[in-house]
């Protein structure tokens, strides 16, 4: 029988390949960082400062490179929407990130320093608007225990289940990481797809 | 599907939720509030000497949301130790643990209080040690290290094991940039001393050592290979009341034999102020004992 700690090995890993299916690499040709595939249809969710071109690029789990266009930009919230015409791509399972509770363990993949696929993980550190510092302010925010480096923002933060909860975003010192909570994402989108049809 | 990893990760979050309401905000400084424990129910709290940047005006936060005022029954600077009394009745107290029954590789989490909700990190424990001298010269007695992060305003937070109980007191007031525990039978001690007394009295002899190696005979003689050279004393300390002079070597105080300058500096910080003992020490080749009374450290 494996002890505990090896269950919990085996458990991560599979875990970090389950959710790296729906991990992808988002480049606009000067830098780049991760999205995540929101929706079958080719919907990718990612960060403002990550998409701020009209055409981007984007290479999916597989290797494969798909030209990407922006749908919606959101900077104060740092969200943005891609589109890439494909259909039948491994949507990410979403998590429900009102409930997070400091000491849960959560997980962030992406591209730090363009290696590709990367894990880290750590315990939520707390979560809320009540942030008084600076540019944290007026903003809800994730606050992780996560070791989150250039090229993660973007990509997807998710729970124990491979629930996305978040989206990391911003480094805030060399161990603690912010993410967008996946709610402000559903809201952001909600918006911005309305309009866009609108329009 | 109830995995291992979502059972860990559920009960790092119940163990939050319990230890959660015996932790208080302290706001004591002008940058941002740290945290305290409660450590009786009726408002006696431990926190960190760094985190009180003033002696006044300090309000604490419960987890209830409500604040209250507290003042400022004394502080350890040499052990980053300080207690408050706040005026509220009913506090949470977490159940201790001794640093004993941990041992390196378990997993803990620091929690913080800076703002209105409960924070945490999660880490193992990387170091545990016997006694310790702190570079300020007070005495833990456990030395317990981690790999926690302490972000702006842990300091003066729970080191918690899994089952929700308290280590000891987290600070990274000590050692920069390393997170040590103040564990829970040095907080006991310390803060029994400063409910009855105000301060911690740290013994004091004002004197400059360095270890030298005793010659052959010496060290036969002494029983030990080395002892502390006096390189300075102090105008007016207890070394020179007692006629210690540059050059005389140390080899044993109050009983005890001095081979290194930590063991002076335990022995001091234990010892108790105003007592007199016997100096053991070589002076033109020849052991002599010479009568000290201990000081006590400004």
């Amino acid at each position: 029988m494996p002890s505990a700690i090896e269950e919990l090995n085996s458990t991560m890993s599979s875990l970090a390949a389950r959710v790296g299916q729906s991990v992808v690499q988002v480049g606009d040709g000067s830098g780049g960082g991760a999205g995540s595939i929101w929706h079958s249809g080719g919907l990718v969710v990612t960060n403002a400062h990550v998409a701020r071109r009209k055409s981007l690029r984007v290479t999916l789990a597989d290797g494969r490179l798909m030209r990407a266009r922006l749908l919606a930009r959101d900077t104060f919230h740092d969200v943005a929407a891609l589109g890439i015409d494909m259909s039948g791509l491994p949507a990410i399972e979403l998590g429900d990130s009102r409930r997070l509770q400091p000491g849960q363990w959560v997980f962030a993949l992406g591209h730090p320093h363009g290696v590709r696929h990367a894990l880290t993980g750590g315990v939520v550190i707390g979560t809320g608007p009540n942030w008084d510092e600076g540019p944290l302010a007026g903003r809800e925010w994730l606050m992780l225990d996560l070791h989150l480096r250039p090229g993660n923002s973007g990509g997807p933060v998710f729970d124990v289940q491979g629930r996305m909860i978040g989206i990391s975003t911003a480094i805030d010192g060399p161990e603690s990481g912010l993410a967008v909570p996946v709610h402000t994402v559903k809201a952001f989108l909600r918006e911005a797809l309305q309009s866009e049809k609108v329009a | 599907m109830a995995t291992v990893l979502t059972e860990l990760s559920d009960s790092l979050a119940s163990t939050v939720a319990k230890a959660g309401p015996s932790i208080v905000r302290v706001d004591a400084r002008r940058g941002p509030p740290a945290t305290g424990i409660a450590w009786s129910a009726d408002g006696v709290i431990v926190t960190a000497h760094h985190v009180v940047e003033r002696d006044d005006e300090i309000e604490i936060g419960l987890d209830s949301g409500r604040t209250a005022p507290a003042t400022l029954v004394g502080r350890d600077p040499s052990t980053d130790m300080a207690v408050l009394r706040a005026d509220v009745k009913g506090l949470a107290v977490p159940a201790w643990t001794e640093p004993t029954a941990m041992s390196v590789g378990h997993i803990v989490l620091a929690l913080g209080r800076p703002g209105k909700s409960v924070r945490a990190t999660f880490g193992i424990v990387s170091a545990l040690g016997d006694s310790w001298v702190t570079p300020a010269g007070g005495r833990l007695d456990r030395f317990l290290q981690t790999d926690v992060v302490m972000y702006p305003g842990f300091s003066g937070g729970p080191l918690v094991d899994v089952s929700g109980r308290v280590a000891g007191m987290n600070t990274s007031g000590i050692l920069r940039g390393m997170s040590l525990a103040i564990p829970h039978g040095t907080i006991a001690t310390t803060v029994e001393t400063l409910l009855a007394h105000g301060r911690v009295r740290r013994g004091y002899l004002g004197v400059g050592a360095q270890p030298v190696r005793l010659t052959a005979t010496l060290a036969k003689q002494a029983g030990q290979e080395t002892g502390l050279m006096v390189v300075s004393v102090q105008p007016s300390s207890s070394a020179e009341k007692a006629g210690l002079l540059q050059g005389d070597v140390i080899i044993g105080l109050g009983g005890e034999p001095m081979r290194h300058v930590d063991g002076l500096l335990t022995y001091l910080s234990g010892a108790e102020v105003g007592k007199k003992v016997t100096a053991k020490l070589v002076r033109g080749g020849k052991v002599q004992e010479v009568p000290v009374t201990i000081g006590e450290r400004e």
